[in-house]
């Protein structure tokens, strides 16, 4: 049996922005990449993931309700850590996403690449 | 019926009847103890007549009075509720009210109704302008990011000085970039009202110190002197952390960026009539005087400022002073009389914005 904890799940449908994470991920954790929230909640189901990287603006489904669907669940999956790596960054989505039950909200933009793995690093199980 | 009409009609009526009862009343009852040889007699009927017209012509008087206060206080109490509250309140124009007066309430209404028009025209704009940064500014994070990390990455790889050099001038200007859009965001969430401010009891002295501190590289770097003046104690300050400090740290980058080497940059702190002033004193090239009233205008850059090598975007002020006023503060400049440049004073009430006491 696999590892569960070894899994990190990245929600991002830019795919540039999904090479340059999995180029620093490489090596570092075993990473799932979804486009969209019926792919994520189905990764989500199947690996049991450590961690979700979860963007907000997506196809379909929105992170918002990828998180809500997440935190409903009724196992042990619902308490996985989730940190929101999105561009929307007004208060009102931060007070949105923390009231839902997100870790962790990190703005894009605003954030190397380094400074997402040291929360990450912070929330992964050693 | 006009005014002049009513107070004519109300004159010859009123006041010849009146003056009618009191010189009757005069001859029959002062005038004979005056002088007794003179008797009038006193008759039941005028006496009665007299003290009818003298008890109607009261009753006339205040009604009168009324006919023309009501409809003034009515209008008194909706122009006040607008000018305070904005609120309407309906009004009814009395028809028994002089014509003067009902034109006055209805040129009023029709007034209230094209500052609400202008007003709600004014909120419109500004809320299309405001989605529109919110949404230009979201669009320029995605490629933004993708520069951003893309360059860390290559920043990690095996590269020669120069082009070490060429990697960071593209990193440094991309962090410029990235904190441009964090500034128009703010900025459209602080000029919507959706701007979420965190309150809480604040050392403004220490927050001056705290940027002092941070800003001394940067001064020394320009050959300039920054230095913070002790105002006496100073009590602590409701007010949002943060955007305070922030506000200081732009005046004092400013001060830095206009002061020519040798200068010196003084941050003052100081408490009076239940404010705190925070001043920051700099050695500039001043603020001419033609510039003065728009230097708080959003994108607004004084010509001389434009002229200079200095990067700026114009708004900093122009957020800083909305924060400040958020605040129930202000902030104001003045010209130095001590010589050339600017001293910036922003001041805070001490219970912060009178909305949340």
């Amino acid at each position: 049996m696999a590892e569960p904890t070894n899994f990190v799940l990245v929600v991002e449908d830019d795919p540039v922005l999904k090479n340059l994470l999995g180029h620093t991920f490489a090596g570092k954790y075993q990473t799932l990449y979804a486009n969209n929230g019926t792919e994520a909640l189905a990764l989500f189901e199947a690996n049991k993931p450590a961690l979700v990287l979860l963007d907000l603006i997506l196809p379909g489904m929105s992170g918002f309700e990828i998180l809500e669907t997440i935190r409903k669940r009724t196992d042990a999956q619902k308490d996985t850590p989730v940190i929101i790596v999105s561009n929307l960054g007004q208060a009102s989505d931060k007070e949105k996403a923390k009231a839902l039950g997100a870790n962790d909200y990190l703005v894009k933009a605003e954030n190397s690449i380094e400074e997402i793995v040291s929360k990450m690093e912070a929330m992964l199980p050693k | 019926m006009p005014l002049w009409l009513v107070f004519t009609i109300a004159f010859v009526v009123l006041i010849a009847t009146t003056l009618g009862s009191v010189w009757y009343f005069t001859f029959t009852i002062l005038y004979p103890l005056v002088t007794p040889e003179v008797y009038i007699p006193l008759t039941t009927g005028g006496t009665l007549l007299g003290a009818f017209v003298l008890f109607i012509n009261l009753i006339l008087f205040v009604i009168l009075g009324r006919l023309i206060a009501l409809p003034i206080r009515r209008l008194t109490r909706a122009a006040n509720a607008f000018a305070t509250r904005g609120e309407r309140i309906p009004i009814v124009i009395p028809s028994f009210a002089p014509s003067e007066v009902r034109t006055l309430m209805r040129s009023f209404i029709e007034l209230v109704g094209s500052v609400e028009a202008a007003h709600k025209k004014d909120v419109d704009t500004s809320q299309v302008k405001s989605d529109f940064i919110t949404t230009a500014a979201h669009q320029l994070r995605t490629p933004l990011t993708g520069v951003r990390w893309a360059l860390e990455a290559l920043e990690k790889s095996e590269l020669t000085e120069d082009q070490k050099a060429l990697v960071k001038n593209a990193t440094d200007k991309c962090h410029e970039l990235v904190t441009i859009v964090r500034t128009l965001l703010d900025i459209s969430a602080i000029e919507s009202g959706k701007y979420k401010y965190a309150f809480e009891q604040v050392d403004l002295g220490a927050l001056c110190a705290e940027v002092v501190v941070d800003f001394t590289p940067q001064a020394t770097e320009r050959g300039l002197v920054l230095a913070s003046v002790p105002g006496g104690a100073i009590p602590l300050v409701r007010c949002d952390r943060e955007r305070v400090k922030w506000i200081i740290e732009n005046l004092v980058d400013n001060a830095i960026r206009y002061t020519p080497q040798g200068g010196h940059v003084t941050i003052g702190c100081s408490f009076g009539a239940e404010r705190v002033f925070v001043t920051v004193h700099d050695m500039g090239i001043g603020i001419p005087a033609k510039d003065s009233a728009n230097i708080f205008e959003r994108f607004y850059r004084a010509g001389n400022a434009v002229a200079k090598e200095n990067e700026g975007n114009g708004l900093g002020l122009y957020i800083a002073r909305t924060i400040a006023t958020d605040h129930g503060g202000d902030l104001r400049f003045s010209p130095n009389t001590d010589g050339p440049g600017t001293t910036f004073t922003l001041s805070l009430p001490v219970g912060g914005p009178a909305t949340t006491v």
